[in-house]
């Protein structure tokens, strides 16, 4: 359980030399420095770090949201770096899911048709017993016909997780899914998303400056000023909050 | 606060072009309409001032009732020449003519023609400057084989001097030698737009049909003599039914003849200029709201910093008034520019207007900042009031919600009082009896303001269900880029509501004008159909008509019938109701063949036998009206003065103006007094049926002799008279385009900040693998749909607007209701186009938003 995991699992998504630069000369801002990462399928992967250590920035070119200035990000067998704008946007919607931390759901669209928006946006309608096996599983199964306003905050978030799920993208991208929630809510989102992960075989990357929040993942990625200075697995709360201090984060 | 409200200006200076450009377009309209009406007026009182300058008086025939833009002063006789010359004081007297409808015709056959200017019949003076006219080349003509052509005229058409040339006079076709080219006044008149045929003062009154006549006598006075004491002298030898004027009052009288081509002129630009400016105020207010709903947080903000509600709301209008400032400084520069552009155009007409500075008065900058200035600050009263009332705490909840339940109430309410005003007011100014039309069309129009102020009130309460109903089809055909737009379009109903407002009121504007127009025109082509018997209708462009000879003419030709038709200004009395006197538009024509050429309808009396000396044909209505019928005695008095006693011969029942009206008499009479003129406004021919080739031939014949006069068969006449309602419907439905495209700012300004407004959206959107090409396409429907909603609306309110008049309308001019069903099919189109168009921006910048920024935005 403990031993090796990386070996025997393929990369949902890697960065390969990986950097971001911001700005030039003087005032030249290096947000990601020749990053070499992988993220396993069917793993939960935690990225921390403290503000400005470019974990953002990571998860937005990992997810072909922004680019990198040099290196190789590869989604499955996609190097990102060679696409265009519309091409990157094809591959969000038909290979990336999507969690942001607010603001996640279409006003005038009913939670199902949030949850169905990038296949309805890509003329397709999915695998429907997946669809259905998603939508059980967040527990809203008698309110997919309401609209977000009429629906909680935790709900809310259940339902783009919902919609993240839905396609079976290559792999999930969090963006701090529970920074705008109390503790119970989010425990009620991480557990849908730790289950989506072990019992459904997604793969998930999760920003998050929580040790809790992070403590549900398999692995966590400590970045710290654009590299990636240590990792941990199996982490537990304690743990994480052991390396960040360690780190001086 | 004021500087507050400068840098809110400042900072968004897209919205505050946008939000301008609406009244600036209103403003530039006004200010075109005032600079292009004064720039003919000062045109037209120089020319006036100018043409009598050599003169101190004018003697003429008195005009008892009418004054001389309806009728032509009496001839005075040639005897009083001498009578005036032997007034102490006057130093010269000369006799002229100007009659207009004559004449010439260049050497390709050619007439020449002006836009609505005199073409002229005139005599040279010895006195140059008496009459105004300077010889320019070769000679003045001297005695009846020779006439002179203005320089203008001269020099557009096919003329050389010294070559013949006919003229078409008063007495018919006649051959002259051109000898020389004049120019009246001074050379920067030489465009008024008039031509002018000169012959010598015998000459003139030979061909113009005045012998032992002049239309009036210039009278100079003697160097130092006083004008009104030479004035006095001259009336005491003025016979009864003459007249004397100063120079001055000639002046004025010619300049006033004028205004009544110019106001009207002038009035009904003000009229687009003012409906612009509406439909620019529910755009001005829409944003202003929109703008303050996105500000709740900023405001609020300077609420809880202490500031009161008077300062947010003071905040706001001054906003609007240094929006309305610029606007009407951009809208006077917009409006010169337009002023100009009509120039152009008018002069393309040939109506040329003198160079220099086009007239800038005060009160015309004075209306451009009261409407460009009253305009905005009216159209933000209401959001001010609202952003004065954001909570100190507001900024916490800034959700747009729906109306509330009693504000839905509120609305119904207000809409319906307003509503039934408007109607009331609309059906007032419809089917009440007016002293004034002025009175009237205020009635109407402002009934018609308010019923659109309603609607705009009403319309949040369906605009969204609605819009859903329509835009049915989107998520269809276009799946969830439509469905989006569908929603878009329908979730924020006020918003969507206030948008389709200003589309509303000029589709309704323009849909009335066609219901108007179409029904006019097959009230017109079937009355004429019905009534105008005759096979072949000729008409001309000139005001005066054809020479009464070409219907004599054709008679001599021998067509089976050719009979001549004019109207003038008559007084009709009768013992039968003493006092009663009625201003009433005289018919002239031949009453032994009219029944030939017009069908009458069901006649009292009997048209065969009626004795054309004393016999008078009266409309059924008004002989009802009077208490007349055959053989009852009634007085005409022409504006000669000349007076006929005539009595009720026939009373018919259909009239068709203006081709004949409710009073007829016989043509022999009416020649008889010194009102006639000799030409007729038309000419009704039959010609035999056996031969139509041969006939057609024979009238075209006749006609050549008349190159002013127009030959058409039924449908020919029909075709262009339908062609002239056409160009006038299409003139209206330019201008009204002005309030669409007004309109299309107010979509492109509500759509812009609805897009910038859901930034956020929109990224998660696109983050989610909507395309930018569906990100585009749901903004395009979006405004489509919008559009649709406005266009429907502005629709049905036009239809009910455009069959209320049409029933208003009296029957002579408008009989039954015709709804051009496809052109306002077109129209629905032509509006979801625009809205389309209207996209364009918005959707741009929405997909050139960057995703990451749009989906951190607050």
């Amino acid at each position: 359980m403990t031993s090796s995991p990386v070996q025997t699992l393929t990369a949902a998504a890697r960065a390969v030399a990986a950097t971001k630069i911001y700005g030039s000369g003087d005032t030249e801002v290096r947000a990601l420095d020749a990053i070499e990462v992988t993220f396993e399928q069917g793993r939960f992967t935690a990225i921390m770090g403290p503000s400005g250590s470019g974990k953002s920035t990571l998860m937005h070119c990992m997810a072909g949201l922004d680019t990198v200035t040099s290196g190789q990000v590869i989604i499955g067998d996609t190097d990102l770096t060679t696409l265009s704008e519309k091409q990157l946007t094809l591959l969000r919607r038909d290979h990336v899911g999507f969690v942001f931390q607010a603001y996640n759901l279409v006003p005038t669209l009913t939670a199902i048709e949030n949850i169905t928006l990038p296949m309805d946006l890509a003329g397709t309608t999915g695998d429907k017993a997946w669809i259905d096996d998603v939508v059980g599983a967040t527990g809203l199964t008698d309110r997919v016909k309401h609209r977000p306003n009429e629906l909680s905050g935790g709900q809310q978030q259940r339902v783009a997780v919902a919609r993240a799920l839905a396609g079976q993208p290559q792999i999930i991208f969090a963006d701090e899914p529970t920074g705008n929630v109390d503790s119970n809510t989010a425990a009620e989102i991480l557990g849908f998303m730790r289950n989506a992960v072990a019992e459904m075989g997604q793969t998930i990357v999760m920003v998050t400056h929580d040790p809790v929040a992070a403590s549900y993942a398999d692995r966590v990625v400590f970045l710290v000023d654009g590299k990636i200075v240590d990792e941990l697995h199996e982490p537990t709360p304690a743990s994480i909050r052991d390396h960040m201090t360690r780190l001086g984060a | 606060m004021l500087r507050l409200a400068l840098k809110s200006v400042l900072a968004h200076k897209l919205r505050f072009v946008f939000t301008a450009l609406a009244i600036v377009v209103g403003v530039a309209f006004v200010v075109a309409a005032f600079v292009t009406a004064d720039s003919l007026r000062s045109t037209f009182d120089d020319l006036a001032s100018d043409i009598n300058t050599g003169s101190d008086f004018t003697v003429r025939g008195a005009l008892p009732f009418a004054d001389i833009t309806a009728a032509n002063p009496p001839p005075v006789p040639e005897s009083l020449l001498d009578d005036l010359r032997a007034v102490d004081g006057v130093d010269v007297a000369e006799g002229g003519f100007f009659v207009d409808g004559v004449v010439p015709v260049d050497g390709s056959g050619v007439a020449p023609t002006t836009l609505g200017g005199p073409i002229a019949g005139s005599n040279w003076l010895d006195d140059e400057s008496l009459s105004q006219y300077f010889l320019i080349s070769g000679a003045w003509p001297q005695g009846s084989s020779q006439f002179a052509l203005d320089l203008v005229t001269f020099a557009d058409y096919d003329f050389e001097l010294g070559r013949d040339y006919q003229v078409v006079t008063p007495t018919g076709p006649r051959t002259f030698t051109l000898t020389g080219t004049m120019q009246f006044g001074f050379p920067e008149n030489a465009g008024v737009g008039a031509v002018f045929v000169v012959f010598d003062t015998d000459t003139a009154q030979q061909v113009l049909g005045f012998p032992g006549e002049f239309n009036q006598i210039a009278v100079r006075a003697a160097p130092g003599a006083d004008i009104e004491t030479v004035r006095d002298r001259i009336e005491t030898v003025l016979p009864a039914g003459t007249e004397v004027i100063t120079a001055a009052e000639a002046t004025e009288e010619f300049s006033d003849a004028f205004e009544t081509f110019i106001g009207p002129f002038q009035t009904i630009l003000l009229v687009f200029a003012f409906i612009v400016l509406f439909v620019s105020t529910f755009i001005i207010s829409n944003t202003f709201n929109i703008v303050l709903g996105q500000r709740v947080r900023e405001l609020s903000l300077l609420r809880s910093l202490g500031a009161t509600p008077q300062q947010v709301r003071r905040s706001v209008l001054i906003e609007s008034l240094v929006i309305g400032v610029a606007a009407s400084v951009a809208g006077i520069g917009l409006g010169m520019l337009g002023a100009l552009g009509l120039e152009a155009l008018l002069s393309a007409f040939g109506a040329e207007l003198p160079d220099g500075p086009l007239p800038l008065r005060l009160r015309t900058v004075a209306w451009a900042f009261l409407v460009g200035i009253g305009f905005t600050v009216a159209a933000s009263l209401v959001p001010a009031l609202k952003a004065s009332r954001v909570s100190p705490i507001a900024g916490l909840h800034e959700d747009a919600r729906p109306d509330a339940e009693h504000l839905r109430l509120w609305r119904s309410v207000l809409g319906a009082v307003l509503g039934a005003v408007g109607l009331v007011l609309v059906g007032r100014g419809l089917f009440a009896d007016f002293d004034s039309t002025t009175a009237q069309l205020l009635s109407l129009g402002i009934g018609a303001a308010i019923v659109f102020v309603a609607v705009a009130v009403l319309s949040p309460l369906i605009a969204g269900r609605v819009v859903s109903i329509l835009a049915w089809p989107l998520p269809r055909v276009l799946r969830t880029p439509g469905r989006l737009a569908r929603d878009n379009a329908a979730r924020s109903p006020r918003r969507t509501a206030a948008t389709a407002v200003a589309l509303t009121i000029g589709l309704a504007l323009v849909a009335m004008v066609m219901v108007v127009g179409e029904s006019i025109r097959d009230t017109f082509t079937d009355s004429l159909s019905d009534a105008v018997r005759a096979d072949y209708v000729i008409s001309t462009d000139t005001f005066s008509g054809v020479p009464v000879t070409l219907a004599a003419d054709l008679q001599a030709a021998g067509v089976a019938a050719a009979v001549g038709f004019d109207e003038y200004p008559a007084q009709v009395e009768s013992p039968l109701a003493p006092g009663r006197v009625d201003d009433a538009e005289l018919t002239v024509t031949d009453l032994s063949a009219i029944d030939e050429v017009a069908d009458l309808g069901s006649i009292e009396g009997s048209l065969d036998g009626l004795d054309p000396a004393s016999a008078l044909l009266v409309h059924r209505d008004t002989a009802d009206d009077w208490g007349l019928s055959v053989g009852d005695a009634v007085t005409v008095r022409m504006a000669s003065g000349d007076t006929l006693a005539v009595n009720v011969g026939a009373v018919f029942d259909q009239i068709r103006p203006p081709f004949w009206d409710e009073w007829i008499i016989d043509e022999s009479l009416h020649r008889q007094t010194a009102d006639a003129d000799r030409f007729d406004q038309w000419v009704a021919v039959n010609v035999d049926g056996d031969d139509p080739q041969a006939a057609r031939a024979l009238l075209d014949e006749v006609l050549s002799a008349y190159p002013q006069a127009n030959l058409e068969d039924r449908q020919e006449f029909q075709a262009s008279i339908e062609s002239d309602l056409n160009t006038i419907l299409a003139l209206v439905n330019v201008f009204l385009l002005f309030a669409l495209v007004v309109a299309l700012v107010g979509i492109v300004n509500t759509l812009t900040l609805s897009v910038f407004e859901r930034t956020r959206e929109i990224g998660l959107l696109r983050a989610v693998g909507m395309t930018r090409r569906q990100l585009r396409r749901t903004i395009r429907w979006e405004a489509a749909a919008i559009a649709l909603y406005g266009a429907i609306v502005g629709v049905a309110l036009g239809l009910g607007f455009g069959v209320g008049l049409a029933v208003a309308i009296p029957d002579t001019v408008i009989d039954r209701v015709s709804v051009p069903t496809a052109q306002i099919v077109g129209l629905v189109a032509v509006a979801v186009v625009f809205g389309l168009i209207a996209a364009v921006f918005p959707s741009y910048r929405a997909g050139r938003m960057n995703v990451l920024e749009a989906i951190a935005t607050d």
